[in-house]
């Protein structure tokens, strides 16, 4: 999940991870007694305690669910599971959890600057049934040239401009037609001339507080083209160009235009539970992880209503941004057995068909392996990041690969300040390459 | 005498154990990890004074020392001033004193996360609501400009500490010895002269205590930056202790984290000790 800056949902993130702690303990209890009757009659059963702790925090109580399905079917596996969410406080509990010496068996990493630091502690997860089974452009990425990989991916999500059907047939667009910067601008023209027939009050709703919405997925789309839309290679790169600077600043403009406003104090949630879940919007950009909120908001809409289309992007048009957010590492500091009992919990859930079922049915995944042709997508929203991953029309995800912060830190103020008047977009793109280039230091 | 010398130390014990795991020791190991390149995990390398002379030129951070430095002031004198003020009105003999002094204590009560939160819902919605109806540019597009995030921040710091400065001037100002205050009737003061001459030496003790908390928590706000602003527009309120937690947590630079978080240390104390100083010199006693 990407929505790393989001307070609401950060906080929400502490309880429900605290609670996971608590059940999690109280699960352990509950368990130790009938194992230790067990034990009494039948000394075969070692127990493997198996901790997880992992950063996508919604999908928490499907993932317990699962976890005891499979401690049902295997007596001997015990499985802790510590959801933290939310990109910073995931990853600054993981590296507290590892420095005190409490490392979790399994863990969740999201991207190049993850792995690297927790390199020393990853097994090689090559000789899995999931990795062999990984779509192309999953797992290359964590892929040695040894042949060796570090990880394995959760899912795939994807983003674009979510669009209301309704405003768009009413406003008599195609918004499937839609593949250039040119179409979309006269598109949105076209919308915000009818604004009032239409019932909306803006084309897009652009939340200029989270920077991430422009820094990370609208600055990757121009930014993946010159990286050759590989994360390792944004790792690696010493400088940033911007070749497309110029048409990365068109495509922000026209959503700061016509955009609810304030732009800069307006946030992810006002973005897609207020403006657009209610239809106060033609579309925003956003991904299918959005969906979930959606359907709390208004099911029928959510269902019937939605649909997405990829950014714009000059010689690369109509192809939708897909990536994968969060890798599985298994921690090479045990022993034999509890490593080889972690790979086959992870392979179980991605290629039983139990296991299966629950990543599409209750996970809500878009999966990233092979061998799912035969079940439903549950979302809309999602069986078109999959339709798009399957045909290949696909642009890379590069943003996982930027230097640590620098997004948050450096990137994404210099956009805001760009829209808040504060910079032009020269002195923006200037700054944000110094900075690049100091952070590669 | 040795039985009261072993009773002192028996007593002493547990907070001194307490004090130096949690605050002594940490702060060493923090001065001491801000010269290496410690990411979290370990360090491989001493770095000298690499991470200060970095610090120099670090435009971020002198740009929320300096956004801090005009919060702390700004919010000092109204906090005074506010909470001065609460505290007289209800040492007054108003009817609702009672009911007025739970009221005004109760932001204290909230989270300051909670209270961010609240907040923004009033300065961006209810306030651009207001706006609209009654026509005034003023209310609207809150927490979008630094002017107004400022702003924000400052008035949502006051409401919620201001009851709390104003119950320590309460104990202060019960504590003015009536006789005081008639003799300066029969003398034919004023009530600004009773105010100015009477009350205000004798609630000086009280400064020391507000200014040093007032000042102290200004300078430390963390939470409500964080759920108000969250440091935008572009990091512009962005103030010391959320630039430190960033550089830390989201830039992972522990150790650059850590050297920001010791110069930060050295001004607090630097400033507060010296108030503390100048107060104490200037207080009345009865």
């Amino acid at each position: 999940m990407l929505i790393q800056n989001n307070l609401n949902n950060s906080n929400k993130i502490f309880f429900v991870g605290a609670c996971a702690l608590l059940l999690g303990a109280c699960g352990n209890e509950d368990g130790a007694g009938p194992g230790g009757m067990g034990s009494n009659d039948d000394s075969s059963g070692e127990t493997i305690q198996l901790n997880i702790m992992q950063g996508k925090v919604e999908f928490n109580t499907q993932f317990n669910e699962l976890a005891d399905q499979y401690m049902a079917e295997n007596d001997n596996v015990q499985i802790e599971i510590t959801s933290v969410g939310g990109g910073t406080d995931y990853f600054t509990q993981l590296t507290t959890r590892f420095s005190s010496g409490d490392e979790p068996d399994i863990f969740s990493v999201a991207g190049p600057n993850e792995i690297e630091q927790f390199q020393d502690t990853m097994a090689d997860m090559s000789d899995t049934d999931a990795a062999a089974a990984a779509l192309e452009g999953t797992i290359e990425n964590v892929t040695h040239d040894d042949g060796r990989i570090d990880a394995i991916p959760y899912n795939l999500e994807g983003y674009g401009f979510v669009y209301n059907m309704e405003v768009f047939e009413q406003a008599g667009i195609d918004p499937e037609a839609l593949s250039t910067y040119e179409e979309l601008r006269d598109a949105v023209e076209t919308i915000d001339s009818q604004k009032e027939t239409l019932g909306i009050e803006a084309v897009f709703a652009l939340p200029g507080a989270e920077s991430w919405v422009m820094g990370d997925h609208l600055a990757n789309v121009y930014l993946s083209p010159e990286l050759n839309e590989s994360p390792l290679e944004a790792y690696n790169a010493e400088t940033l160009a911007f070749e497309r600077a110029d048409e990365f600043q068109r495509m922000l403009d026209l959503q700061v235009d016509y955009s609810i406003e304030p732009v800069l104090s307006l946030d992810y949630s006002q973005q897609v539970e207020e403006y657009f879940s209610l239809g106060q919007v033609a579309m925003i950009q956003q991904g299918n992880w959005i969906y979930p909120t959606l359907e709390q908001m208004d099911p029928e809409f959510a269902e019937s209503n939605v649909g997405m289309i990829p950014i714009p992007l000059e010689g690369y048009e109509d192809r939708l941004p897909v990536g994968v957010p969060n890798y599985w590492a298994v921690n090479d500091n045990n022993d034999d057995a509890t490593v080889q009992a972690a790979k086959d919990f992870l392979d179980w859930m991605y290629l039983s068909d139990e296991g299966k079922d629950f990543v599409v049915s209750e996970f809500n995944f878009v999966p990233a392996y092979e061998g799912y042709e035969d079940l439903e997508i549950s979302d809309p929203l999602s069986q078109i990041v999959y339709d798009y991953s399957q045909s290949g029309d696909t642009l890379g995800w590069v943003f996982t690969g930027f230097p640590t912060g620098y997004q948050l830190n450096e990137f994404g103020p210099n956009l805001q300040a760009y829209i808040g008047g504060e910079m032009t977009w020269e002195e923006a793109i200037e700054a944000s390459k110094e900075a690049w280039e100091s952070m590669r230091q | 005498m040795k039985n009261k010398e072993m009773t002192f130390w028996l007593f002493i014990t547990p907070v001194l154990l307490s004090l130096s795991l949690v605050v002594i020791l940490p702060v060493l190991m923090g001065i001491f990890y801000s010269f290496t390149n410690w990411d979290g995990l370990n360090f491989t390398a001493f770095v000298g004074m690499d991470h200060y002379r970095r610090l120099i030129g670090d435009e971020q951070f002198l740009q929320s020392l300096w956004f801090t430095v005009r919060f702390a002031l700004t919010s000092i004198i109204l906090l005074n001033v506010i909470g001065l003020g609460l505290a007289l009105l209800v040492t007054s003999k108003l009817k609702s004193r009672n009911l007025l002094r739970t009221i005004f204590f109760m932001p204290n009560l909230i989270g300051g996360l909670i209270l961010g939160f609240i907040w923004q819902f009033i300065f961006i919605r209810v306030f651009s609501t207001i706006g609209d109806v009654i026509g005034v540019e003023v209310l609207k597009g809150w927490l979008s400009t630094p002017a107004t995030g400022f702003w924000g921040l400052v008035i949502l710091t006051v409401w919620q500490m201001a009851g709390y400065i104003m119950i320590i001037y309460i104990a202060y100002l019960q504590g003015v010895p009536k006789e005081l205050m008639e003799s300066a009737e029969i003398d034919g003061a004023t009530p600004g002269q009773k105010f100015r001459h009477v009350i205000f030496p004798l609630i000086a003790p009280a400064f020391t205590v507000t200014m040093f908390l007032t000042l102290s928590n200004s300078f430390k706000i963390y939470d409500q930056n964080l759920s108000l602003t969250g440091g935008g527009p572009y990091n512009s309120t962005q103030m010391v202790a959320m630039n430190i937690v960033d550089t830390a947590f989201s830039g992972n630079q522990m150790a650059y984290g850590q050297s920001k978080a010791i110069v930060f240390f050295v001004i607090v104390a630097i400033i507060s000790l010296s108030q503390v100083y100048y107060n104490k010199k200037r207080e009345v006693d009865l």
